[in-house]
C-alpha cells in the first residue's frame, strides 16, 4: 500500500505545482514559446516583465497594497483583541447576543453587503481614497471569534494578578494576555493579511484613480482591460509579480501558514 | 501594616442566592488569619472581595479604617498569591516581580533593589532570569510570594497557595510561611481547605460553611471548644468521633445512652453534669477525640468510662502513635492506643477502651450547637 500512497501523493503534488511552474516559465518565455506545455522557458527573456513595468505603475500599486494590508491588519488585530476580550472576559447585558450576531455576519457572503457598502462609501465621500480600502475591513468577525476563544482559554488568575498589580484593561489585553496567545495572533495576522492582499473585487468598485489602486486591482485591470495588448506573456508576468509577495511570506512563515489554515478551517 | 474589618459582608451573584450571607470579621494588625472550610463554603469569594476582584453586595470592608468597597484592587494596598501562582508566562522572574512596581512608576534602581531583596529572602536569586515554565512548582510558588513581597503591601492575601505542591514541599513551605510572617510583620489573610494548614499557620481561624461563619477563634480554642458539630468534625486529625444518643436520668444518675443502647455512659461525676440537666430526654450527639478514647485510663482522678471489650476492625501503627478503628452501632470510631501495646495486638483484638469524660463534648442533635 505504501508505494501506491506515494505515487498518488506525488501525482497530486505535481498537479498542484505544475501550473505554477508553467506560469513562471511562461512569463520568462518569448511570446512565440507560449503555445507548448514546458518546464523551462523557451527563448528565455525578461522582456515581459519590462513591459509590465513600462505600462503600469506596479511599484506604486505594490506600496498601496502593502500600506493597506499592513495598516488594516493592524486595525483588525487591535479591534479584534478588544472586542474579543470584552466578549470573553467581561459580563454585561446582551453579551452573548452580540457575540452570536457577530458570528452570524460570518455567514453572509461578501457580495450581499457589496452594494450597501459601496453606497456608504459614496455617501461618506471616501471613493478613491485609502479610507474606502481600510475602514470597511478594520473589524472582522473571524478575528473577534479567534481572539474570544483564545482569551477564554487563559486562566482568570492571570487577569486578577495583573489587576492587583495595577494594570488597566488595555494593559491586561496587550501586555499580559496577547503575549500568551501569539499563535492565535499570528493566525489572524496571516489570514487577514492574505485576504486583504488578494482582494480585487472591492478595490475595483471603490477605486478609479490609478495612483490609489492596489496590486490585484491594477493587475486585473491590466490583464482584462486591454492594456496588455493581448500579450499573454505580459499578463502572466503581472500575475507572477502579484503572487510573489505572498509566496515570499509563505516561505518565511510556512509552519504558521499551515497552522493558520488548519485552525481556521477555511482558506481564501 | 494594617487591620482589616469586614462588617456584615454579603455576596450574591446577579439574581442568585447569597453565597456569603453575613460575615463580620476583624483582622488585627500583623495577624495571620486563616479562612478555612470545605469547597463551596465561600472562603475564596470572601478573599476575592477583600482583594477587590469581586464586588461586595452588602456590608462594609475597611482596611486601616478606610472603607474600600468601591476602591479598585490596585489602590487597596494589598498583594495576592494565587493557587496556580498566576505568574506571567512570558516574563522572567525579575520582570514578574517588577511588573507591579513599574506600573507604580517606581525608579529602576529601587525596583532592582526591592526585587533583589525579596529574592534573597526567598532564596530565588539564581532564578531571576528564568521564565516560569523553566521552574518547578515550588520555585514558582516562591516567585509568586516574591511578587507579593516586593510591593510591601499593607495586607497579604493567599488563596490556597500550597495546594498544588506535593505533601513534603507543603510541609516545608508551611514553616517558611510562618517565618516569613514574622520577618515581614505583615497582616496576612490565608484561604485553605486544609485544616492542618489552618491550625499550624493561623493566629486565628475563621471556619466557614455555606457562606456563614461557623466559628472565629484561635486554633487551640477551635480544637478544644468547638461551638457546633460542624467545627467539631472539621477541625482535628483524625476527626472527632461523633455518636448520637440521648441523655437519660435514672435513679439520680445522669447517663448518655447511645442510640442503639450499646453504651450507657454515667455522667454523674463529669463536668458536664450541670449543663446536661436541661437536656434530659433529648437527643444529643456525643463527641470525643481519639486521644481521649484510649487503651489506658487517664492519670489523675478524672472520671472515665470504660467500654466493654470491643473488637477492632483495623489498627494503624505509625510508631509515634497508633490508631485503632472500631464500629459502634454502625459508626466508625477511632481510638488512640499506645504504640508499644498496639504492636502486640492482633488487628482484630478485643480491648477495653477508656473514655475521658471531662474531655467529652455534647451537641444538641437538633441545633447542632455545643451544649
Amino acid at each position: 500500500m505504501k508505494p501506491l500512497r506515494y505515487i498518488l501523493l506525488t501525482v497530486a503534488a505535481l498537479t498542484f505545482i505544475y501550473p505554477f511552474v508553467w506560469m513562471v516559465s511562461a512569463s520568462l518565455s518569448s511570446e512565440a514559446g507560449l503555445g507548448s506545455l514546458t518546464l523551462l522557458p523557451i527563448g528565455a527573456s525578461i522582456q515581459n516583465y519590462m513591459t509590465v513595468f513600462e505600462r503600469i505603475p506596479l511599484g506604486r500599486a505594490f506600496l498601496n497594497s502593502l500600506f493597506v494590508a499592513v495598516f488594516t491588519t493592524g486595525l483588525v488585530l487591535l479591534s479584534g483583541a478588544m472586542v474579543g476580550y470584552a466578549l470573553a472576559r467581561m459580563t454585561f447585558r446582551g453579551r452573548d447576543a452580540i457575540f452570536y450576531l457577530i458570528i452570524f455576519t460570518m455567514t453572509l457572503p461578501f457580495q450581499i453587503t457589496l452594494i450597501p457598502n459601496y453606497i456608504t462609501m459614496v455617501k461618506l465621500g471616501w471613493v478613491d481614497s485609502y479610507l474606502a480600502l481600510i475602514v470597511p475591513f478594520a473589524l472582522n468577525s473571524l478575528s473577534v471569534l479567534l481572539f474570544r476563544q483564545a482569551f477564554a482559554g487563559l486562566p482568570q488568575a492571570l487577569i486578577d494578578a495583573a489587576r492587583i498589580d495595577g494594570a488597566n484593561e488595555l494593559r491586561i489585553i496587550f501586555q499580559i494576555l496577547i503575549p500568551n496567545i501569539l499563535p492565535t495572533v499570528l493566525t489572524i495576522t496571516i489570514l487577514t493579511f492574505m485576504g486583504l492582499w488578494n482582494e480585487a473585487l472591492w478595490p475595483l468598485i471603490v477605486i478609479r484613480d490609478e495612483a490609489t489602486m492596489t496590486m490585484p486591482q491594477l493587475v486585473t485591470l491590466f490583464s482584462v482591460g486591454g492594456r496588455a495588448d493581448g500579450q499573454l506573456g505580459v499578463k502572466i508576468a503581472a500575475a507572477v509579480l502579484l503572487a510573489l509577495p505572498i509566496i515570499i511570506l509563505y516561505l518565511f512563515f510556512q509552519k504558521h501558514f499551515i497552522r493558520s489554515m488548519a485552525s481556521s478551517g477555511m482558506k481564501d | 501594616m494594617a487591620n482589616v474589618q469586614l462588617n456584615h459582608i454579603a455576596k450574591a451573584y446577579a439574581g442568585g442566592p447569597r453565597v456569603i450571607r453575613d460575615v463580620t470579621i476583624d483582622v488585627k494588625d500583623r495577624e495571620f488569619l486563616v479562612l478555612v472550610g470545605p469547597s463551596g463554603c465561600g472562603k475564596s469569594t470572601l478573599l476575592r472581595m477583600i482583594a477587590g476582584l469581586e464586588d461586595i453586595t452588602d456590608g462594609d470592608l475597611l482596611i486601616d479604617g478606610r472603607r474600600v468597597n468601591d476602591v479598585p484592587p490596585k489602590d487597596r494596598d494589598i498583594a495576592m498569591v494565587f493557587q496556580n501562582y498566576a505568574l506571567y508566562p512570558h516574563m522572567t522572574v525579575f520582570e514578574n516581580m517588577a511588573f507591579g512596581l513599574t506600573l507604580r512608576k517606581m525608579s529602576k534602581v529601587e525596583i532592582k533593589q526591592r526585587v533583589e531583596q525579596a529574592a534573597r529572602i526567598l532564596e530565588i536569586e539564581p532564578l531571576l532570569h528564568r521564565k516560569p515554565k523553566d521552574m518547578s512548582g515550588g520555585q514558582r510558588q516562591r516567585v509568586a510570594i516574591g511578587r507579593a513581597i516586593v510591593r510591601e503591601p499593607k495586607v497579604f492575601l493567599f488563596d490556597e497557595p500550597l495546594s498544588n505542591l506535593d505533601a513534603k514541599l507543603r510541609g516545608q513551605t508551611r514553616i517558611e510561611l510562618q517565618k516569613l510572617h514574622r520577618q515581614l510583620n505583615a497582616t496576612m489573610i490565608y484561604v485553605t481547605h486544609d485544616q492542618v494548614e489552618a491550625m499550624t499557620l493561623g493566629d486565628r481561624i475563621v471556619v466557614l460553611r455555606g457562606g456563614d461563619v461557623m466559628q472565629f477563634d484561635t486554633p487551640i480554642n477551635l480544637y478544644n471548644h468547638p461551638v457546633n458539630l460542624f467545627v467539631a468534625g472539621f477541625i482535628g486529625t483524625p476527626p472527632m468521633n461523633l455518636l448520637p444518643g440521648i441523655i437519660q436520668q435514672r435513679n439520680n444518675r445522669l447517663t448518655f445512652d447511645s442510640q442503639g443502647n450499646t453504651l450507657q455512659i454515667d455522667l454523674s461525676k463529669s463536668v458536664h453534669h450541670e449543663r446536661l440537666q436541661r437536656h434530659v430526654g433529648k437527643p444529643v450527639i456525643l463527641g470525643i477525640r481519639a486521644e481521649h478514647l484510649t487503651d489506658a485510663p487517664t492519670s489523675g482522678d478524672r472520671p472515665f468510662f470504660s467500654s466493654e471489650q470491643l473488637p477492632f476492625e483495623a489498627i494503624e501503627n505509625m510508631g509515634n502513635e497508633a490508631l485503632g478503628y472500631l464500629t459502634i452501632e454502625g459508626i466508625r470510631i477511632v481510638a488512640r492506643l499506645t504504640p508499644d501495646r498496639a504492636a502486640t495486638l492482633s488487628p482484630t483484638a478485643h480491648i477495653t477502651l477508656f473514655w475521658d469524660l471531662d474531655k467529652v463534648h455534647f451537641f444538641d442533635a437538633e441545633t447542632e450547637l455545643a451544649i
